[in-house]
């Protein structure tokens, strides 16, 4: 349970330390692969907490978002369209429901623990 | 089956922790890029050149005090050290010290009193900028209106007054004497002093700031009293 957020941490401190920084052109790409990986995460979160949690569409779909809300930037940028505001957008939102989803579901099983308490006394 | 998901769920947040971490950093400190061109470059080794070799030469006048301590023919230690207690004192403000330098004096502006204008006296900010401007130009030892200027001077003002040391300047027209390394250094200040804003600066405030010719001696006397405890004194 505890691994994931060690993982965090772990990769926080190592950013932080290593102090690597990127050349500003590339800070849009950057901040939009971190918005879709975001989105992943909670999406396999509530994948997991639904029982419909699967490894392959987990993974694939963390590489595959991140490579998607770059490509958009980039083709963005070439065109002269804002094309990852609509990546934002996208992520964004879906960020919203999956944690909202994932509120929801905690909260039912909050309810019901608690339920067979009183049951049980 | 778990274990493995709980694998993959670490390895993506480590790979988020990361990349918010690298975001981070870029965001915070953005890196500065180096836009000077060649000649903004040499001016800036030019006057490293200057620092450095003011270092090496005050490096040599360290190392020949040092050499004379070392020197064991040399059977006055304590006249050496009066010397040098006579450098540190004239660093601090206890000595009295002359050598070239530049004269000021700020009176106010005669056709001004003729028309009957009120005579304020001279503003501290006006002589922060006035002395800050000469401590930039190299000057060595500062004294306004006979109050020596030392490390921890303050002039500022107090119930109205402008003040120096916390004494406040009495007279409306004083001088304002400025001692210099060199001669050459002393002559450059005047002619910056002439050249700079000042004088007009002074004019606003119905001031008038005359700059006289450098000068090969001129003295500042110590105005500084050491703080003595009363109660060290042998009776």
């Amino acid at each position: 349970m505890w691994l994931p957020l060690l993982g965090l941490i772990f990769g926080v401190m190592l950013g932080v330390l290593t102090d690597i920084q990127i050349p500003s052109v590339y800070e849009n790409y950057l901040s939009i692969a971190v918005l879709a990986a975001l989105d992943t995460m909670f999406g396999g979160i509530r994948a997991q907490l639904q029982q419909v949690y699967d490894d392959k569409v987990f993974i694939s779909g963390f590489f595959f978002n991140i490579l998607l809300a770059a490509g958009l930037a980039f083709l963005g940028v070439h065109i002269g369209v804002d094309l990852y505001l609509a990546a934002i957008f996208a992520f964004g939102v879906r960020l919203f429901q999956n944690i909202a989803v994932i509120r929801r579901i905690l909260l039912t099983k909050l309810d019901n623990r608690r339920l067979k308490k009183s049951e049980n006394s | 089956m778990t274990k493995k998901m709980y694998r993959n769920i670490t390895i993506v947040s480590f790979i988020i922790g990361f990349m918010l971490a690298v975001q981070y950093n870029t965001v915070q400190n953005p890196t500065e890029r180096d836009t000077r061109d060649i000649w903004e470059i040499r001016q800036e080794l030019s006057e490293e050149k200057k620092r450095h070799s003011e270092l090496l030469s005050s490096i040599n006048a360290l190392s020949s005090t040092v050499n004379k301590y070392e020197d064991d023919e040399f059977d006055n230690p304590e006249l050496l050290l009066q010397e040098t207690v006579n450098d540190l004192k004239k660093q601090a403000g206890l000595l009295p010290i002359s050598g070239p330098g530049v004269t000021l004096t700020i009176e106010p502006s005669q056709e001004l009193i003729q028309f009957g204008y009120e005579l304020k006296p001279i503003s501290p900010d006006l002589l922060i900028r006035l002395t800050n401007d000469l401590y930039r130009n190299n000057a060595q030892a500062i004294e306004i209106d006979e109050k020596r200027l030392t490390y921890n001077s303050a002039i500022r003002d107090i119930n109205g007054k402008t003040t120096i040391n916390s004494e406040p300047i009495k007279k409306i027209n004083f001088e304002i004497n400025i001692i210099m390394q060199t001669y050459e250094q002393a002559q450059k200040l005047a002619n910056h002093l002439l050249a700079s804003s000042f004088q007009d600066e002074f004019f606003i405030d119905n001031l008038m700031l005359t700059v006289y010719d450098a000068e090969q001696n001129v003295r500042i006397n110590s105005t500084v009293e050491l703080q003595q405890s009363k109660y060290l004194v042998d009776k």
